[in-house]
């Protein structure tokens, strides 16, 4: 209490917070000094005796200033909702929750203060000569409107200090602090948004992802300077004055601003990686010793050897579906790139290294299995026609041979699998001589196919071909054991090929008046025919109806032809034998054979004044060498066509029944295979395989074509399935310029990918019209 | 692809398959990235033949056929190729033309992918969008009542125990009669579990190490990490990280030598060793690590020849009961640390785990139980398996804490839950509940998958080719090619973020419990659901 105590006594209003020695309500000291001001007192004296909320809300005294002073021990919230005309001075400590939502006042505490201090203050200034207990300066506000609140300490303050302080200025002077070892208590700050603080002495921490120290600027120290000295006078501690205003010993906390909060993280990922991670582990880290692969990031579209997939330019590497399914393996696919060229003469010159017969066989007697199997079959499309030019390779011109090696090979046949075998052997450069007991070579082509299947001329002309390249030993006698192990001495190789000859029979009363119609067929080729009103054929086959459609011609009317099972023939020999009238008939089982014609098992009779039998010729073996193996009535052999001795071969209809595509085919296998041979190597075999259709795209073409209007048409619709029409598409298709084409040395040219540029998205592959191209795993890293 | 072919049973339309492309012409601009970025090459470019009938008007002439072609992305339909609905196609688009539905049917597929008569396998998770987990309510919350603390203010230290707590008196007399007390870690309560490098591709493992180690150095969270099966990298055993580390020994004792030669060298023990009996996923069925991850790397760590499959067999050969597991593995690995690392075994929920728990009470060296449900997550599995099969995780947890409290051991068994927490993205609500429930701590595997890495799988059988090697973000394949996709340091990254943005989820919920460092493990009163009958089951409120 100061000296002029008595002066004092006269100026203030006094109210007790005691009435006769009882302590007064709250309520009622707080009405006791709102009528007081109400009444125009404007300095009031407290005896307070513990009463809450002194001092606040004296708005009624408008502008004019309102001076409350505080003696004896205040309550809490202390000039709790002040207004700015009031100052409020206790004369000792203070309690709780000190200027609790202060809107203005000033509240002098001469001693310590509670808890809570300052909490929720907008406005105004609480001087604290001591030190304050936890949570102070908590969610304090400035307001644009107001100058912002402040909070003095002299001391130091109390734990979880300016927790979620949005505003305000807390000075902090560490003189005789409460804690010396850190003035701001524990864990101070925490969710501060906004506001200063400044502060002499140690801290222990404070949050750090709200607030963060910063230099006190000029203005800040200005600030500083300018208001200590009112602090100290207002708790009469002048005598600190040159203390506290050395600026090397305050420091300043601020909120961070929300951009920097986010940032807050320690430390960055990459650098823990670098500076702790592989600082432990070493380089390349967990698996630095095991492995020196990259791992560094990559997009998921990559180029190069991060492709996971690779095109692949597979250019003749499958066969066309057409060239897989010929017996004779003709590329037919390469004969209509040659038509598309414009090399008409190479594409029908081709066939020869192939066939002896193109015309005869491809252009007239084959059922062409390579139209059958045709791709655009597989939706709905006409085949591809090869029959034109098969027909036009009459005049295939056979070329220079090449010089005869002096190796030397017997044919035992003169049929189309004997000259086969001999043909290719003669453009192999090897002498191949046939052996046949026929004076023309050509075995059933030239003695029993009849004339309506094919032109005699194109017939003539095609064995005219091959005499000119084949000599041939015409045998006055059948052959027998001791000819083979001769020619087997005189020769490198020997390859049987004598077909089929021995016609079957069923063995049935009256057996010997069937004709057989490989005998019927050959007369009737060179006129010495003869047939009745009435034929009966046993035997439905494609030769029973070349059967019944040479008897028509020689004068047969009622023509049956009978079948155990649903007759097997196809094709332009069947749909001959209907043409004529001819009647099939099954299942019918033959019971005998009388002079009024077949009886069947039923007893019903087929009147006949003739009847031929057709169901099929087999192989006369008795004149093989017991040493080659036989079975069933063939002659086994391997792939190579190679009998169990191994320098004969066996080919054509003596080993397996066939087409007349089968049987060359099978003379070109031999052939290949000896000429490996005779060279001294092992023989292969072609092991391409056929091309997946699927790889094909037949969008490209016109699926309303029905028929083709020439050669050239027909080469323009083929999809050259697995041969690259040399089309460009994939280069235009290549999103990524990938891809180009490129001259090859020999003056091909290819398809090449800059595996720099390609993704492996496999737009090549799915857009060639042709198959080439396909996209396979990369290999792996 | 031929229409005009033969189709047979297995041959599908696209509206059979569980995905369908859709692609938009106008928008492709025929880049080639969607077919480039398929996984499994389920588009390509297809040639398309348009035809444009003109007739004309007065039909005084017959009308022309005109035939144009163009290019676009065809779906294909063989089953092996099938779109699997990841994505990737509309990832890599640069012009939104292209993106996979899902079928608006069940899908015809899965009567067809057992081709040769092998029954599906797939890797990814049960494809049931529901969650029992996710219809916990926690309804105690304190406002004026309990010290409510403020999750963002209020100082919180969550972390679980590890090992075996003996009561104090018990654990006196223990230390008195056999100058040993059980090793017990203090961790926190949210642990990766058990996924193995090779499973894992090295940058999905080394990343979630990595991050591990960056929420236990530098924030100070004691998160930790089981390997799984298939041995730990020499140079992490080697190093001080394997302290954040628990190793794990399954029925194929995959890396164990290796690990066992780095005994003498270790820095520091191990968190823990677990003994994996089962899975959730695949309970009663084992493991397989194709041939064709087994490169180098894989080969070295888990101490096998390269190329060869690596079998988990479904049980461990040579034990045939709980007791001789208990006796025998247990203890031997406590031995191969002096006794001072914890040893726990990891059961497939099943209405045996009861059995196992009981035992375990009866063993001092038991750590820990961990159980996972039905709803955990898997590199590999029959379908069968993984869709039919296992116990789902609330009612088991809840019956053995229930258990445990009945014999007075509640707090001296941790019972770790897995299986399903955050399914559907709610990690922290299911991992408080499972809390709740009776768990010491929670184990998780998909969300961290989903999370760190971005895997694409979701409960619509999409994606799940985790166990082919082609998986799309890196994450389970041990192809550079497609590991490479996956940085090392944006997978650790979102390792931590994952856990930081965990803990104040968790913090949300536990501090209305006013509970700021010890769990409220089993503190039902405060959990409640909307069905009587799970309410009746797992002893917490009905409430509507």
């Amino acid at each position: 209490m100061s000296s002029d105590a008595n002066q004092e006594q006269s100026v203030f209003h006094i109210i007790s917070g005691q009435d006769n020695g009882e302590r007064i309500e709250s309520r009622v000291l707080e009405e006791k000094i709102q009528e007081a001001v109400a009444n125009g007192e404007r300095s009031l004296k407290i005896l307070a005796f513990g009463q809450h909320g002194i001092g606040g809300r004296l708005w009624k005294a408008g502008d004019e200033k309102v001076h409350i002073r505080v003696e004896g021990p205040p309550g809490q919230r202390l000039g709790s909702l002040g207004f700015d005309n009031t100052t409020i001075e206790v004369d000792g400590p203070a309690s709780d929750d000190t200027g609790w939502l202060n809107a203005g006042a000033e509240i002098i505490v001469q001693g310590n203060a509670g808890n809570g201090t300052c909490n929720g203050m907008a406005q105004g200034a609480v001087r604290v000569a001591g030190n304050i207990g936890a949570r102070g300066m908590t969610m304090t506000k400035s307001n644009p409107r107001f100058a912002p609140p402040e909070l003095w300490v002299l001391g130091s303050v109390g734990d979880y200090f300016g927790e979620f302080m949005a505003g305000g200025i807390a000075v902090i002077c560490g003189v005789n602090p409460q804690t010396p070892g850190n003035v701001l208590g524990y864990r101070p700050f925490v969710g501060m948004v906004g506001g200063k603080a400044f502060f002499r002495g140690p801290h222990g921490g404070y949050s750090q992802g709200d607030a963060k120290l910063e230099p006190i600027g000029d203005a800040d120290w200005q600030w500083l300077t300018e208001n200590v000295p009112v602090f100290l006078q207002r708790i009469q501690r002048e005598e600190l004055m040159g203390e506290l205003t050395d600026r090397t010993q305050w420091q300043m906390i601020v909120a961070r601003s929300p951009h920097e909060k986010k940032t807050r993280r320690t430390r960055p990922m990459a650098a823990f990686h670098q500076d702790v991670w592989d600082q432990e582990l070493g380089r390349g880290g967990i698996i630095g010793d095991l492995s020196d692969q990259d791992r560094s990031q990559i997009p998921v579209v990559t180029t190069g050897d991060l492709r996971r997939f690779v095109p692949v330019w597979e250019n003749r590497k499958y066969a066309a579906p057409c060239e897989a399914s010929c017996p004779s393996g003709i590329p037919v696919q390469e004969r209509w790139r040659l038509v598309r060229e414009g090399k008409m003469d190479e594409a029908v010159d081709l066939a020869l290294s192939y066939t002896p017969f193109p015309a005869t066989v491809c252009g007239y007697l084959c059922p062409n299995l390579c139209m059958s199997s045709c791709t655009r079959q597989s939706a709905f499309m006409v085949p591809v026609n090869i029959r034109g030019l098969g027909q036009a390779s009459v005049k295939a011109a056979i070329g220079e041979m090449p010089p005869l090696s002096g190796r030397k090979v017997a044919v035992v046949g003169g049929g189309p699998a004997g000259i086969s075998v001999a043909w290719q052997l003669r453009r192999s450069g090897h002498e191949a001589t046939v052996y046949d007991t026929s004076a023309l070579l050509g075995g059933k082509i030239a003695s029993a196919i009849p004339s309506s299947r094919i032109p005699e001329d194109v017939v003539s002309a095609e064995l005219e071909r091959v005499r000119k390249v084949i000599p041939h030993v015409h045998l006055q006698q059948d052959v027998q054991q001791d000819d083979i192990v001769q020619l087997c001495e005189d020769y490198d190789f020997v390859v049987l090929a004598t077909g089929a000859q021995k016609p079957r029979v069923v063995p049935v009363p009256g057996k010997e008046r069937l004709i057989t119609a490989l005998d019927f067929l050959t007369d009737a080729k060179v006129g010495r025919a003869r047939v009745g009103k009435r034929v009966v054929i046993i035997g439905a086959g494609n030769v029973g109806c070349d059967v019944a459609t040479e008897a028509h011609r020689l004068g047969a009317e009622d023509i049956t032809l009978i079948d155990i099972q649903e007759p097997l023939s196809f094709g332009k020999e069947r749909e001959e034998a209907e043409k004529v009238g001819a009647k099939f008939r099954f299942p019918c089982f033959t019971k005998e054979i009388t002079e009024k014609g077949v009886v069947l098992q039923d007893g019903e009779l087929l009147p006949a004044e003739t009847v031929f039998i057709s169901i099929g010729d087999a192989p006369d073996l008795s004149f093989i060498p017991e040493d080659i193996a036989t079975e069933q009535g063939f002659v086994v052999v391997n792939e190579h066509f190679q009998t169990t001795d191994s320098r004969v071969f066996a080919i054509g209809d003596m080993v397996k029944p066939g087409l007349l595509t089968d049987a060359i085919g099978a003379g070109r296998k031999a052939a290949a295979a000896i000429t490996e041979m005779l060279e001294g190597r092992r023989p292969v075999s072609d092991t391409r395989q056929m091309i997946d259709k699927r790889r094909i795209s037949l969008e490209y073409f016109d699926p309303r074509i029905l028929d083709y209007d020439d050669i050239d048409h027909c080469g323009s619709q083929c999809s050259s399935c697995g041969s690259c029409r040399d089309c460009g598409i994939c280069v235009a298709v290549c999103p990524n310029s990938a891809i180009s084409r490129a001259e090859t040395p020999e003056g091909g040219y290819e398809y090449v990918v800059d595996a720099e540029r390609c993704i492996g998205c496999g737009f090549c592959a799915g857009a060639c019209p042709c198959g080439i191209w396909d996209l396979v795993e990369n290999t792996p890293l | 692809m031929q229409p005009e072919g033969p189709i047979a049973p297995f041959s599908l339309s696209i509206k059979d398959l569980p995905w369908q492309i859709a692609w938009d012409k106008d928008k492709c601009t025929l880049c080639g990235r969607c077919t480039a970025a398929c996984p499994v090459n389920a588009i390509e470019l297809g040639v398309f033949r348009q035809r444009q009938v003109a007739p004309a008007v007065g039909i005084l002439e017959a009308p022309a056929n005109e035939y144009k072609l163009y290019y676009g992305i065809r779906q294909k339909t063989d089953p092996a190729y099938a779109c699997v609905g990841c994505a990737m196609c509309n990832m890599v688009c640069p012009n939104d033309a292209i993106i996979p539905m899902h079928g608006d049917e069940i899908d015809k597929l899965r009567m067809h992918n057992n081709r040769g008569g092998q029954a599906r396998r797939r890797g990814g998770r049960r494809n049931d969008p529901g969650s029992l987990l996710d219809q916990i309510k926690f309804i105690r919350i304190s406002m004026l009542t309990d010290p409510a603390l403020d999750a963002g203010r209020h100082e919180f230290e969550l972390r679980t125990l590890l090992g075996r707590v003996l009561p104090p008196e018990q654990n006196l007399k223990f230390m008195a009669e056999n100058g040993w007390t059980p090793p017990v870690r203090e961790i926190y309560p949210l642990m990766i579990g058990g996924m193995s490098f090779g499973a894992l591709s090295p940058n999905m493992w080394e990343g979630l190490q990595m991050g591990v180690a960056y929420l236990n150095e530098e924030l100070g969270m004691p998160v930790r990490m089981c390997t799984g099966e298939g041995g730990c990298p020499p140079r992490l055993l080697r190093s001080r990280f394997l302290k954040y580390v628990i190793l794990q020994i399954a029925s194929g004792y995959f890396g164990w030598d290796e690990i066992i030669h780095a005994l003498p060298e270790m820095k520091e023990d191990p968190c823990a060793i677990e003994i994996k009996y089962g899975q959730g996923a695949k309970p009663g069925d084992g493991g397989l690590l194709m041939w064709y991850k087994v490169n180098k790397l894989i080969a070295a760590i888990r101490g096998v020849p390269e190329g060869v499959s690596l079998p988990s067999p479904p049980t461990h050969q040579t034990q045939y009961s709980i007791e001789e597991s208990v006796a025998k593995m247990i203890q031997s690995m406590y031995m191969a640390w002096g006794f001072r690392v914890p040893v726990y075994p990891k059961i497939s929920a099943s209405t045996t785990s009861l059995a196992v728990l009981n035992n375990l009470t009866r063993n001092p060296y038991a750590g820990a139980l961990a159980i996972d449900g039905e709803d955990g997550g898997t590199g590999a599995a029959y379908n069968v398996s993984m869709n039919h099969m296992g116990h789902p995780i609330a009612s088991n947890i809840r019956d053995c804490y229930l258990n445990l409290t009945k014999v007075g051991m509640q707090n001296e068994i941790p019972i770790i839950a897995g299986g399903g927490v955050g399914k559907t993205g709610n990690m922290a609500a299911n991992a408080a509940a499972l809390i709740m429930l009776g768990a010491s701590a929670v184990q998780v595997g998909k969300y961290i998958m989903q999370a760190a890495a971005g895997c694409l799988g979701s409960e619509s059988d999409r994606c799940n080719i985790c166990n082919i090697g082609l998986c799309p973000k890196g994450i389970t394949s041990q192809d550079p090619r497609l590991y490479r996709r996956l940085d090392v340091d944006q997978v650790a990254e979102r390792v931590v973020d994952v856990f930081l943005a965990f803990d104040t989820e968790l913090r949300k919920i536990l501090a209305p419990l006013g509970r700021s460092t010890s769990l409220p493990i089993g503190m039902s009163d405060a959990l409640g659901i909307a069905s009587k009958e799970a309410a009746d089951r797992l002893q917490i409120n009905y409430v509507v």
